[in-house]
């Protein structure tokens, strides 16, 4: 880069998925770039989120198999569950993880410094240590450009104030010593059901508490009434419509109180402990953003462009900090537009409303997976649909799994056939809809996909048939 | 292997075309350039010859139907070639219930309907049926995809600036929401626009908001010219060719346009353009409104190549049988209103040019000459009797000032006032 008289080209705020992919994609191209993290590299979604909750979602659907093994024949009467092993197990996992994001750096000849950056101007970082990292060295660094990829928190109801211990969040749920008794979830979005799941499979007693009218309320209805049926069968209570009006502290747990915003009623729940999981706040508040300039909007996300631009133009901001969809493979992907664009390489750049159709997976199980638009929000946008749906039931290799629920729904604009949205929900559905994913990027329809010949026997087959669906001819149905 | 056969773009501001009659029906043989069809724009009707020999496949749009500039509107193959059904039987899939302008594109996989423009790396599923039946020319339109790639976003966008291009040409109310329609009284009649009156219409509001135009205007005496042209009209018609005035006067504009070069031009934001050919528009009066063939390279002519030119396009203009590229691309416009017996008169522009030349009737009129220069009432004055004609040159005072427009005009005067030969 430039002669410009600062230590570096880039420096990136925080190394989550967003972070550490943004200073690998900015040192590919050259540029001399440094990575701010007060905690441990990887972020949230290496040490928190995502990769320590699959662990333990294997561990849950292992315990779960096992509690079906007669469906298999296999019998016996001493299995002995420990949970702390499973807890152990995901965080040996993410500390090998987090040595690669580290391994990764080095190889990049990406600078690591610890502690906690606030900005004292626009192209000025005060470092100072961290609750994580005390023994970090106070320094001040300067730079060109900056990326902002600090992300986001859990938020709490007013009033209500996570204890870690009571009342407790994803943070704290990764790492319980031993299964809650009784737990209530309060929100349904991802978090809340894959913890519900891993929990109630573990035998908690598990309550689900959703605000909004269906649980995952971002998902299609038909998708969150089939993981509804299947969280029911497992013992799981889902108070939907419901909010939480009250959390109290007592000698022995929890006392919730929650009122149902159609009937009125209100009833008092009791655990040994309560999830909060209803959604995250950003990690701007303690940036030094207006030393900078950096404008953030009422909810303290930060605003940026279609390039990962903030308001000040040489400082950008992606990952779950701008409020866009806060899912790690979003991050990465603003990453790799942000360092592309402040090294001046081609780049794609993200409008506003394609966020929308980037993938969303939640790890329960079922699995839930999908893009784009529900059926109902298509109809509301003015689209003039078609719909495809396809059950896994009749499905050979779903059968082979002992895999009896869920479907795949296709929903595409009636007139040129562009897919809209993109529902499923069922066995491994996750690892399906990269297929659909690519297939909406590049404007292929089912029709094409439904040519597109699917190996048999496998689940992707029930793609396949989801998009004759649509035009109107399943096969197997 | 197939060959589409698609609507013509028959002008610059010709989106659509309505199909007359087929010349040809499935299962005829067509040879290469031979008429296949006629079709009808807001500006012309012409005959469309066909691409290619072969047999008529496949009419994809009937007659008296309507369609985008780019819509395949049939297909011709080979001898013995048999068109391809929309949805080979040997698919699963079903019909496709999109109007019969698309239905081509609806299966691009099929090798005799292959409606992808070439040229690019990848023209998605959705884009091709979008293209095909906004019958977009695909090559026109920006991508903005990884490696260029053209997103239905991006044919939207396109389509947009087409549509808001067109309804610059109307009257901004017209286009968002259609005027109601007018009170009538008892006796009154509404007689529905013509695509030419609409064209008209369209066209002249466009100029008069895009240009600013001022009128000058001055006289000249036609002695010269009628005393050639009664020399010589004789031998014209024995050539076949009608000597009218009209010739001299497109003749005294190339000569005018030499001179002053600046009058030959457009303006655009960018800057102007300046035109090195002579392309002269004269505008020809027909029953149902006006149309402007254009004399190409005009200023390589003779009086008598002129005259010939003008009245083939004049002829075949009232036959309605002039070609697209015949009505567009001109640089400069004559009308000579005085063919009606109109003295003055202040046209408008035809866009993009600078400038229009208005030429009235000749009247003999009583006009003073004079071996004296001064301006003062002199023995030498004399009252004389002349052939004379005004001359109005209307031009956009974007491109012009006076000075160059009167250098015009004085030009076009001396040119016919000096005539020899």
């Amino acid at each position: 880069m430039a002669d410009h008289g600062y230590q570096y080209d880039v420096v990136v705020v925080g190394s989550g998925p967003g972070g550490y992919v943004a200073a690998i994609r900015a040192a590919q191209l050259g540029l001399k770039t440094a990575i701010v993290e007060r905690e441990n590299l990887g972020g949230v979604c290496l040490n928190w989120g995502c990769i320590p909750t699959k662990a333990l979602i294997h561990n849950a659907e292992i315990l779960e198999e096992l509690h079906n093994a007669a469906d298999y024949g296999f019998s016996f009467d001493n299995l002995k569950v420990d949970f702390g092993k499973a807890v152990k197990r995901s965080r040996d996992i993410v500390s090998r993880q987090t040595k690669g994001v580290g391994f990764l750096m080095k190889k990049n000849k990406i600078e690591v410094i610890e502690g906690h950056g606030v900005f004292v101007d626009s192209h000025t970082l005060q470092v100072t240590p961290s609750e994580f990292k005390p023994e970090a060295k106070e320094q001040r660094i300067t730079a060109a450009n900056f990326i902002i990829a600090t992300g986001a928190r859990a938020r709490s109801l007013p009033g209500t104030q996570i204890d870690g211990d009571r009342i407790i969040q994803y943070r704290d749920a990764i790492v319980l010593k031993e299964v809650p008794k009784k737990l209530i979830v309060v929100g349904s979005g991802a978090i809340g059901m894959e913890f519900s799941y891993v929990y109630s499979t573990y035998g908690a007693e598990v309550t689900v508490v959703e605000m909004l009218d269906q649980i995952l309320p971002l998902e299609d209805a038909e998708v969150a009434a089939e993981v509804q049926k299947v969280f029911s069968k497992r013992g799981v209570t889902m108070l939907t419509s419901t909010r939480t009006e009250k959390v109290e502290i007592g000698a022995d747990g929890v006392t919730v109180t929650v009122k149902n915003v159609k009937t009125d009623e209100v009833q008092t729940l009791t655990a040994d402990k309560v999830l909060m999981a209803i959604g995250v706040q950003p990690n701007t508040d303690s940036l030094g953003l207006d030393a900078a300039g950096v404008k953030v909007e009422k909810r303290g996300f930060i605003e940026i462009d279609e390039v990962m631009r903030t308001n000040v133009p040489h400082i950008y901001a992606i990952g779950d900090c701008t409020g866009k969809l806060a899912l790690a493979h979003v991050a990465s992907a603003m990453a790799i537009v942000a360092a592309e664009t402040i090294a001046g390489a081609p780049t794609l750049p993200i409008p506003a409303d394609r966020y929308i159709f980037m993938p969303r997976a939640t790890y329960c199980d079922p699995q839930v997976a999908s893009l784009g638009y529900t059926e109902a929000q298509a109809k509301e946008k003015g689209f003039e649909v078609k719909v495809g749906k396809f059950p896994f039931m009749p499905n050979g290799k779903a059968q082979a799994l002992n895999a009896k629920v869920g479907f795949v729904k296709i929903i595409a604009d009636a007139k040129y056939g562009e897919i809209l949205g993109a529902h499923l929900v069922g066995p491994g559905v996750t690892e399906l809809l990269p297929e659909l994913s690519l297939a909406q990027m590049m404007e292929i329809t089912p029709a094409e996909i439904a040519r597109n010949v699917h190996a048999h026997p496998t689940l992707s087959e029930v793609l396949m048939e989801a998009a004759h669906a649509v035009e109107g001819h399943p096969i197997h149905m | 292997m197939a060959t589409v056969v698609r609507m013509p773009q028959m002008g610059e501001s010709v989106v659509e075309g309505t199909i007359l009659r087929w010349l040809k029906q499935p299962g005829e043989r067509v040879a290469k350039l031979e008429p296949l069809l006629t079709i009808s724009t807001d500006k012309i009707d012409t005959e469309l010859p066909a691409p290619v020999d072969g047999v008529l496949l496949e009419i994809a749009v009937p007659e008296g139907a309507t369609v985008r500039a780019g819509t395949v509107i049939a297909t011709i193959g080979a001898v013995g070639e048999r068109v391809a059904p929309a949805t080979p039987p040997s698919v699963a899939a079903p019909a496709v219930t999109a109007p019969v302008t698309t239905s081509s594109a609806a299966a691009p996989a099929a090798p005799t309907r292959d409606t992808r423009p070439t040229g690019r790396a990848f023209i998605s599923p959705v884009v091709a049926r979008m293209s095909a039946e906004h019958g977009v020319d695909l090559a026109q339109v920006p991508g903005t995809g990884l490696g260029g790639r053209i997103t239905r976003k991006d044919l939207e966008a396109y389509l947009a600036n087409v549509r808001r291009e067109v309804a610059e040409g109307e009257e901004g109310a017209a286009v968002a929401a259609p005027e109601p329609l007018p009170q009538l009284d008892a006796e009154d009649v509404l007689e529905p626009l013509s695509t030419m009156r609409r064209a008209i219409a369209q066209h002249m509001v466009l100029s008069k908001r895009t240009s600013p135009h001022v009128t000058t205007i001055c006289e000249a005496d036609m002695t010269a010219v009628v005393r050639h042209r009664e020399a010589n009209k004789r031998t014209f018609t024995r050539n076949g060719a009608t000597l009218t005035y009209t010739a001299y006067f497109i003749a005294a504009a190339v000569a005018a346009l030499r001179a002053v070069p600046e009058v030959n031009s457009r303006f655009t934001d960018a800057g102007i353009v300046r035109h090195a050919r002579m392309h002269i528009g004269v505008a020809v009066a027909l029953p149902d409104g006006l149309l402007v063939p254009v004399i190409r390279n005009a200023d390589e002519l003779s009086l008598a190549g002129i005259a010939r030119a003008l009245n083939d396009l004049v002829n075949r203009a009232r036959d309605g049988l002039l070609k697209p590229d015949e009505i567009r691309g001109g640089t400069f416009t004559i009308t000579n209103h005085g063919t009606g017996g109109s003295l003055i008169a202040t046209p408008i522009i035809n866009q993009p040019q600078s400038a229009i030349l208005g030429v009235g009737a000749i009247v003999k009129r009583p006009v003073v000459r004079s071996s004296s220069a001064s301006l003062l009432p002199s023995a030498d004055d004399a009252i004389v009797i002349r052939p004379m004609v005004y001359l109005s040159l209307t031009f956009d005072h974007r491109v012009l000032d006076g000075a160059q427009a009167d250098r015009f005009l004085t030009a076009v005067k001396e040119q016919l006032e000096n005539w020899e030969n």
